[in-house]
């Protein structure tokens, strides 16, 4: 559902902040500090990172650049090992049994319990393959606005912080009232400020 | 404002402005008339979806059928339920979109942008690379330019002196959605 899919959803964002001078040298050397890293081999939990519109596999941006004209086009690469909660019970339910049985304990206490949660969590998270999820943004640099091309309400708020500890700038989301406020003029926009839903019958 | 609140308080102007779109594409038989670009095509096609009420009372409302048959969403609009997304078929400058425009968040979803590249233009070189996706960036500013204008458009109407005119106007375009 991107940049480049048949059927695209996106939202608007205004980028608020001043952009620092030499910006495409800042820019260069920010999503290179925050480009995305793999974790295939390792046992972390979760990474996120900017990758290429074009490939998610280029965090390095060897064969495209995310410079194009003036719009900067990045997507947010995050990689996630998930745990389901029925795989997470029944492992902890088994390790409870085994461990009563091997102490001959008819129950456990609170706190054995959650130990138990505990490893079996870090046990099955090691297991589990990272889940990609990749999702295209395009910042038009001379307007200040930003598409995001997903309508999925935690993956705008990983953007929301991974956009601001990136490039140190803040993005509001476009919702119609704010769209609006940008749209009318001074006396219009007090109007607006007190207005109430509209009975079309 | 935070921007919760916002969402949550004024939702309903996006949802107005769907109305309002509607009844101005019947109004011209699918024609609306834009200051910056003139006349555009705008139909509503076969799928809305309305809203009624908040928390426990909240109801929702899908109405799918041909373009002349949102007869239950006419209907549901007559009973005071408010169009939180419909799908649109836009024309402008020859060219053609297809979108779902959610209301009270004024989200564009399933975005079918207009064909406008030709497949030797498709090919991998960096060149041609980037004038795709500059292609692409252009129609979706453009698509999300247009439903800007329409709602300034709308807001004009809305906040200014005429509205109990126009509002007049609607209600007995909305009335005649009742069933007999």
């Amino acid at each position: 559902m991107g940049l480049f899919s048949s059927s695209a959803s996106f939202v608007r964002y205004a980028v608020e902040g001043e952009l620092p001078e030499n910006f495409w040298d800042f820019a260069a050397g920010q999503i290179a500090r925050y480009s995305f890293r793999d974790i295939d081999d390792s046992y972390e939990e979760q990474s996120m990172g900017w990758v290429s519109v074009h490939n998610m596999f280029d965090s390095s941006f060897e064969y495209s650049s995310y410079a194009v004209g003036d719009y900067l086009v990045l997507s947010l690469r995050i990689d996630e090992r998930k745990v389901s909660k029925a795989a997470l019970k029944k492992f902890c339910l088994k390790e409870e049994e085994r461990i009563k049985k091997e102490r001959q304990i008819p129950r456990l206490n609170r706190s054995q319990r959650l130990e138990i949660k505990e490893n079996m969590k870090l046990m099955l998270t090691k297991r589990a393959v990272p889940i990609p999820s990749v999702y295209d943004l395009c910042w038009n640099l001379s307007e200040g606005t930003l598409l995001f091309f997903s309508t999925n309400k935690k993956a705008q708020a990983l953007l929301e912080d991974y956009f601001k500890e990136t490039f140190g700038l803040y993005l509001v989301l476009q919702v119609p009232y704010l769209t609006a406020m940008h749209l009318v003029g001074p006396d219009e926009q007090n109007i607006l400020a007190d207005l109430k839903p509209e009975i079309f019958v | 404002m935070d921007l919760v609140d916002v969402m949550m308080e004024k939702g309903f102007l996006g949802q107005d402005f769907l109305t309002w779109l509607w009844y101005k594409s019947e109004e011209r038989g699918g024609t609306v008339y834009l200051p910056e670009a003139g006349d555009i095509q705008l139909v509503f096609e076969k799928h809305m979806l309305l809203e009624y009420g908040e928390g426990e009372s909240h109801e929702k409302v899908i109405c799918q059928g041909l373009q002349a048959e949102l007869k239950e969403a006419r209907t549901g609009l007559a009973m005071g339920k408010k169009i939180e997304q419909a799908r649109i078929l836009l024309t402008r400058d020859n060219y053609e979109w297809r979108l779902t425009l959610k209301g009270s968040l004024l989200e564009l979803k399933s975005v079918r942008l207009p064909k406008t590249m030709t497949s030797t233009e498709e090919s991998d070189d960096p060149a041609a690379m980037e004038g795709r996706i500059l292609d692409r960036i252009s129609m979706f500013e453009l698509v999300h330019r247009t439903i800007d204008e329409l709602f300034r458009a709308f807001l004009q109407v809305r906040l200014g002196p005429d509205w109990q005119t126009d509002i007049a106007k609607i209600r007995v375009w909305v009335n005649k959605g009742r069933p007999a």
